[in-house]
């Protein structure tokens, strides 16, 4: 699951969701997506749909264009309300949503990020039409009470500690995006910050309800085994009913230019330290945006990467790094992240993570490093076409966020199309010295000196 | 119109009626439209051959898209190995992708990352599997590098040094993980003192005492290919897959098979106790109930998955997500499973809650695991979970890789190749009584181990009128 329901993330990086590859020499994927029907309702509702009868399976999916960059004065609103909305409608008592579709055999869930929230469901062939109905009920009739209100803003404090208060990455996290973005709003944690959760009032949900969630903010994603002109007629007969908004209101700052760097630290109990790095980017749709996926895995994609190579494998003072760009509708973010040895320094392991990018400003990638970043991203995108529901995600987010699918032989043109010189020109564009943020995750002073854990 | 003809006439009326009462019935209040057993694979998909050496091999083909994976599995884990060497069977699984035939380490890592594909090599408690995905047109390349790496891992001095230090740090980071700390710590509250004791990755005492030796001595002994399985998935055919492996593998030679090691103790604990792990920083306290369970083998496990999914298991409508976050708020998730080993199990209900509520959410777990005694799962509770397991079926087995895993896992423990086929109408045959007597025998809370992540000075009060409580320093 994802943010709301059972465990899986809030993630603030949403991340270049299926991007990737290019065919190298690998004969046509047939790229299904570009069969999906589109069809906008009067009231602006967006209907994807993509038959596939392979499997008696089918993926359902509603893409709502409203996430944590979207609230005003309460933060976390996104995501506390995507958790009301699996408390009860006019004809659905609280809870009833989710089990009525598991006592089906189906699975459901919904998560929350910076751009976007989204309810995922999967049942057997059959049990769309229940998950149409369900879904236009909560959105017609949705009915939330103080007292739903009270007991869920608890469960996601729980989620807050578990995620985010008791966990080094999370602490890491939350440091480095309030310190990269200090004008836009993807500076606040999704889940929002504890004193928001705390007082968020059932008059925030309702008005942030009806501003957001009307048809023409909502994308309906449909892959599986399923009657196309059925499941149509039947979103007609259900969502026809619910008004558009005139205007649906969007932030308008942007993000100053960095010119210096930034560190903030954070003192929490870990043996292992870690280290938090991050550069601003262009947002979801730039031409740039292969060249740093390809810079991203020439750093740290395999045991081969420079990075892993050289502070884990050769210096031995890192466990694990990562380096990932990740699109934001409204902005991008270059993240380098590595989780610090016990036995080893921080700064060391900054100093030589930055040693790296430095040498992608300064000189040129090898040939043999650029093929094998591109057949990797390549083979990632391919792996993720195996599922209805990572194909509906694929076509609900390009829809949502760039406004059309995105066919996958264009983004294997792009990536294709990386060369050398784009690696060095990006890396000398955004990696720069004046626009780096840094987060250390460190244990307190007075706790550095006595003996720590192991025994 | 003949008598015949309105009498059709009225029948059709009759039902447009009939329709049109159902109509008004919202769709959420009707039955549910029986979930079509489709066949698990594609007709003619599936294809098993067994080799002269006892090597047995699985293959599924699926040509939607231009990718395979390819893997092998042994049918004995990290559970073959003395207490006193904890950790040998993940030591050993890492040293294979550390250098492999003529490649050493970046050699190994260079010609698997130019191909865009992934390998890994994982020990398990009952099992080792070694993994490579990636494309079709490079099949040859990974067959070849998976046979390395089987068959031929070089356990470099030097690697092996990195690596266990590289080890021996995670085992120091991980105490920085608190669901690390629940899970390890359960299993001391049940194991000490067995292998089962100590996490699957080993002790810092015991990885420090391993080396490369240790490690060839150790694939030496379990590589066996009459204790082994081959499988891939994708778009490939099987005959010509089973002509290369025969090429690659055909003369690995065929040995002892090594001893699984003991069962897992039952009933364990005897008397409940409570284990505090002290993590004074912590604002949140993870909860674990335990004690033992079933073996992936015995024939409740379908029955027993069923009472779990009512108790806990992993989704919204079962009674401990309903009691315990739903109605009262008190965590964001609460869970429960049954751990399947091949000679016994372990069975964990596990949750968490701000510091404060602990002893109210102990109180809570308790009082369900009671009442399923009591009141098990039954009638319309029931036949709600048999659809729930049914449906997640057909979920689950959406991909051919999912489907091949499963198989794989069936051969492992020795269980019926066509269990998957049978699956569903095994979950439809079990009945209430079924699901009675089994809480009855599965689920003991009176005696069940508590384990806590948390400040301990601050759950030491809640607690002291439950048990004995132990307190210990991670």
């Amino acid at each position: 699951m994802r943010a709301h329901r059972w465990f899986v993330l809030v993630t603030i990086a949403f991340v270049a969701l299926l991007r990737a590859g290019e065919a190298l020499a690998n004969p046509a994927i047939d790229d299904s997506a570009l069969r999906t029907r589109q069809t906008k309702l009067d009231n602006g509702l967006m209907v994807l749909m993509l038959e596939d009868h392979t499997t008696p399976v089918v993926a359902f999916q509603i893409w709502v264009r409203v996430g944590s960059s979207d609230e005003a004065r309460v933060t976390g609103l996104a995501h506390l309300f995507e958790h009301m909305m699996f408390k009860g409608s006019k004809n659905i008592p609280p809870e009833k949503h989710s089990q009525i579709i598991q006592s089906r055999g189906g699975r459901t869930n919904a998560y929350t990020t910076v751009d976007v929230t989204v309810y995922t469901t999967e049942v057997p062939s059959g049990v769309l039409p229940l998950v149409i109905a369900l879904e236009a009920e909560r959105l017609a009739n949705l009915d939330i009470s103080e007292e739903t209100l009270a007991s869920e803003r608890e469960v996601v404090l729980e989620e807050r500690r578990l995620r985010t208060e008791d966990q080094p990455g999370g602490r890491a996290r939350e440091a480095l995006y309030a310190l990269t973005f200090q004008a836009l709003p993807y500076r606040w944690p999704v889940i929002g910050w504890r004193s928001d959760i705390e007082s968020t009032t059932i008059e925030d949900c309702r008005n942030f309800f009806s501003t957001f969630y009307v048809p023409n903010n909502i994308v309906i994603a449909i892959v599986g085994d399923f009657d196309g002109d059925a499941a149509l007629e039947q979103i007609r007969e259900s969502f026809s009913d619910l008004a558009p908004a005139a205007e649906i209101p969007r932030t308008r700052t942007r993000e100053p230019r960095q010119s210096g760097v930034r560190r903030a630290q954070v003192h929490f109990d870990v043996r292992a330290p870690v280290l938090a790095t991050a550069w601003h980017t262009p947002p979801a749709g730039h031409p740039d945006a292969e060249a740093l996926d390809v810079v991203g895995e020439i750093l740290s994609g395999g045991r081969s990467s420079r990075v892993y190579r050289r502070l884990i494998h050769e210096e031995q003072i890192a466990l694990s790094a990562h380096s990932v760009n990740s699109e934001f509708a409204g902005a991008g973010i270059f993240g380098a992240y590595a989780s610090v040895r016990p036995d080893a320094s921080i700064d060391r392991v900054e100093a030589s993570f930055l040693e790296e990018i430095a040498r992608l400003r300064d000189e040129p990638v090898t040939a043999a490093e650029l093929d094998k970043a591109k057949r990797k991203i390549e083979v990632s995108m391919i792996h993720q076409l195996t599922t209805n529901a990572a194909l509906a995600a694929r076509i609900g987010y390009d829809v949502t966020i760039l406004g059309k699918i995105r066919p996958l032989e264009d983004r294997l043109a792009a990536i294709q199309a990386v060369d050398a010189d784009d690696v060095r020109r990006v890396a000398r564009t955004y990696l720069t010295d004046a626009g780096r943020n840094v987060v250390h995750v460190v244990p307190p002073p007075a706790s550095t000196e006595p003996q720590r854990g192991g025994s | 119109m003949s008598e015949l003809a309105r009498l059709a006439g009225f029948a059709a009326l009759a039902s447009l009626i009939a329709c049109a009462g159902s109509v008004d019935t919202p769709i959420w209040q009707r039955p549910p439209p029986p979930i079509a057993d489709s066949p698990v694979v594609t007709p003619g998909s599936l294809h098993r051959f067994t080799l002269d050496n006892g090597l047995s091999l699985i293959i599924l083909e699926d040509h939607r898209l231009p990718r395979v994976s390819l893997g092998i599995s042994l049918r004995r884990g990290a559970a073959s190995v003395e207490p006193d060497r904890a950790g040998l069977a993940g030591f050993t699984a890492e040293l294979m992708k550390r250098g492999a035939g003529d490649r050493d380490s970046l050699e190994l890592a260079s010609a698997i990352d130019a191909l865009g594909s992934v390998l890994s090599v994982r020990a398990n408690w009952d099992s080792i599997t070694a993994q490579i995905w990636g494309l079709t047109r490079d099949l040859d390349s990974m067959l070849g590098i998976l046979a390395d790496v089987v068959l031929r891992p070089r356990f470099d001095d030097d690697e092996a040094i990195r690596a266990r230090g590289e080890l021996l740090a995670a085992l120091e980071r991980a105490i920085d993980d608190p669901h690390y700390l629940e899970r390890r710590f359960a299993s001391v509250a049940l194991y000490s003192g067995l292998r089962a004791g100590l996490p699957l990755s080993g002790s810092p005492e015991t990885v420090a005492a391993l080396d490369s030796a240790a490690a060839r001595d150790f694939h030496a002994r379990m590589f066996v290919p009459n204790n082994a399985i081959l499988f891939a998935s994708g778009d490939l055919d099987a005959g010509e897959l089973l002509d290369r492996v025969g090429a690659a593998f055909g003369a690995w030679l065929a040995g002892e098979i090594p001893d699984a090691g003991p069962p897992l103790p039952a009933p364990v604990p005897t008397a409940r106790r409570i284990l505090i792990v002290d993590r004074p920083d912590l604002t949140q306290t993870r909860i674990t109930l335990a004690h033992e369970g079933i073996a992936r083998t015995d024939p409740n496990r379908v029955a027993a998955s069923l009472l779990n999914e009512a108790i806990g298991g992993s989704g919204f409508s079962s009674r401990l997500m309903q009691r315990v976050r739903a109605e009262a708020g008190l965590t964001y998730g609460v869970s429960s499973r049954f751990s399947l080993r091949r000679d016994g199990g372990t069975f964990v209900v596990a949750t968490f809650t701000r510091v404060a509520e602990v002893r109210r959410v102990i109180d809570l777990l308790l009082a369900e695991l009671a009442r399923a005694r009591r009141e098990p799962p039954a009638g319309s509770e029931l036949e709600e979970m048999r659809a729930l397991e049914v449906g997640q079926f057909a979920l689950g087995i959406e991909t051919s890789d999912a489907v091949l895993d499963s198989l794989v896992n069936l051969n492992i423990y020795g269980l019926p190749e066509d269990s998957l086929d049978t699956y569903r109408s095994r979950i439809r045959a079990v009945t209430d009584a079924d699901v009675e007597r089994l809480a009855l025998r599965l689920l003991h809370p009176d005696r069940a181990a508590i384990v806590l992540v948390g400040p301990a000075e601050a759950l030491t009060p809640q607690l002291n009128d439950l048990g004995p409580i132990e307190v210990v320093h991670p």
